[in-house]
């Protein structure tokens, strides 16, 4: 098959990885991440274009490399040819291998926080997306000194632990270990970044199966949304994760 | 009762010193209780909420409004509560199980205050038996909040498990929609703290 994948950046070893062994020809398009941080509209309107002009190449499907994500792909529709998508809430799901077991851990360990090489190397967020992004629009993401500028000193404090301390109920960091690092050096910072806060650090082994799947074309109705031309991509509130919505 | 517009002016600009003092001051003036809260107050932090619908007013102005009023509650409260001043109602509010984010529920919890009701915060990670537990002690409206898709289901469980209560239930929260909460049942729905207020209003039929 001819494929065109179109994929979060978090992926991006783990997707360079695994391409060189699909047995299918993949382009790919890598878009910016912290998409999930601007209202969901307008990632649908970014990944819906890419999808668009996908379907203009020759190609037999556009694979995504997303999950839901924020119901940011809610309402994103195949045009000319099918959509896949892995039954995913996000990309955590892809690194675990399996929304199962990414759920037994998130019903363990509530306050997680996860790593990977992407979600290292690849963390800072775009000035553009920045401009449109729900947490900097509520003031998420003033420093301290911005907000006794703005606010005085007796509510800059308050600010600060309310609405600035995002990170305030995690207790854990999770480094995810998917056999694409070149050495331990995102492991060590991983595990740095736990010190410095305090949490509790883990390395837990991740699985590539699922976008290994994803690349290989085994889309079972199980794992993998294939959304037919026409049709949209929907939410389901369940255990399926996502669901088709016919109308046109 | 006139607003005192001093007061008023320090609730809206977040000013917590000022609005102690200005409290302080009516209540050593023998200025009707009730009318310092709902005349001066409540008034300041319906305008900021008003303000932030209309893109006036921000997140932290919101915030720093709401920190003031409490001052003034602090003061206001326990006197109100002995001259027997009941809350415009009682409400609960808390993050589903397995969601720890609380910045949305916080600030939803300091508005309903703002407002004039009796708020019992359960915080974060909450399951069926808190909500249960608050409706025993008499929460008319339960709030739930949510902020990934991994949690939101679980709001589900709530409705079913509060079933053949008397309690209204409403739910917000980053990815939860309306269509969410008709599919589910919930009474209510807000994508903001300023309108999570007036829907629980809605809810328990009270006047706006």
């Amino acid at each position: 098959m001819n494929l065109k994948l179109v994929s979060c950046e978090i992926f991006f070893r783990e997707m360079e990885f695994l391409l060189e062994q699909s047995p299918h020809a993949i382009d790919v398009a890598f878009l910016q991440k912290g998409l999930h941080d601007i209202p969901a509209d307008e990632m649908l309107k970014r990944i819906q274009a890419r999808v668009d002009e996908a379907s203009e190449g020759p190609y037999d499907a556009v694979l995504l490399g997303y999950g839901l994500c924020n119901n940011g792909l809610v309402g994103l529709r195949a045009r000319t040819i099918p959509l896949v998508l892995p039954r995913a809430h996000d990309c955590i799901t892809l690194f675990f291998g399996s929304r199962q077991r990414y759920q037994t851990y998130f019903d363990a360990h509530p306050g997680t926080y996860f790593k990977t090489t992407g979600w290292i190397e690849r963390d800072a967020v775009a000035e553009e997306l920045k401009q449109l992004s729900i947490p900097s629009r509520m003031g998420m993401d003033m420093t301290y000194e911005q907000l006794v500028e703005q606010y005085g000193e007796d509510n800059a404090e308050f600010l600060w632990e309310e609405l600035c301390d995002t990170r305030r109920n995690y207790s854990r960091l999770a480094f995810i270990e998917m056999g694409v690092e070149p050495d331990n050096r995102f492991e060590k910072i991983a595990e740095q970044e736990a010190r410095e806060r305090n949490w509790v650090y883990e390395k837990t082994a991740g699985d590539l199966t699922l976008i290994r799947r994803l690349l290989n074309g085994d889309w079972d109705d199980e794992d993998f949304l294939v959304v037919p031309p026409g049709a949209a991509i929907s939410a389901d509130h369940s255990e399926r994760i996502v669901r088709i919505r016919p109308d046109a | 009762m006139a607003r005192n517009e001093a007061l008023f002016e320090a609730v809206l600009k977040g000013k917590r010193k000022d609005v102690a003092a200005l409290v302080q001051t009516a209540i050593d003036e023998g200025t009707n209780l009730e009318s310092i809260l709902m005349d001066s107050m409540v008034p300041a932090m319906a305008e900021i909420g008003d303000r932030f619908s209309r893109n006036e007013a921000y997140v932290p102005e919101m915030l720093i409004a709401a920190r003031a009023m409490q001052a003034g509650l602090d003061l206001l409260d326990p006197l109100l509560q002995a001259a027997g001043h009941k809350a415009i109602g009682k409400v609960a509010i808390g993050t589903v199980k397995g969601d720890l984010h609380d910045i949305g529920k916080n600030l939803v919890a300091m508005m309903l205050k703002g407002a004039g009701f009796e708020v019992l915060d359960l915080g974060v990670d909450c399951d069926v038996e808190k909500y249960r537990d608050a409706v025993e002690k008499g929460a008319q409206a339960i709030l739930l909040s949510a902020l990934l898709t991994t949690t939101m289901p679980y709001m589900k469980t709530v409705v079913e498990g509060l079933k053949g209560s008397s309690a209204k239930i409403l739910i917000g929260g980053a990815p939860v929609t309306q269509a969410y909460a008709d599919e589910i049942g919930a009474d209510g729905y807000s994508d903001d703290a300023n309108t999570a207020v007036k829907a629980t209003k809605v809810a328990l039929g009270i006047a706006a």
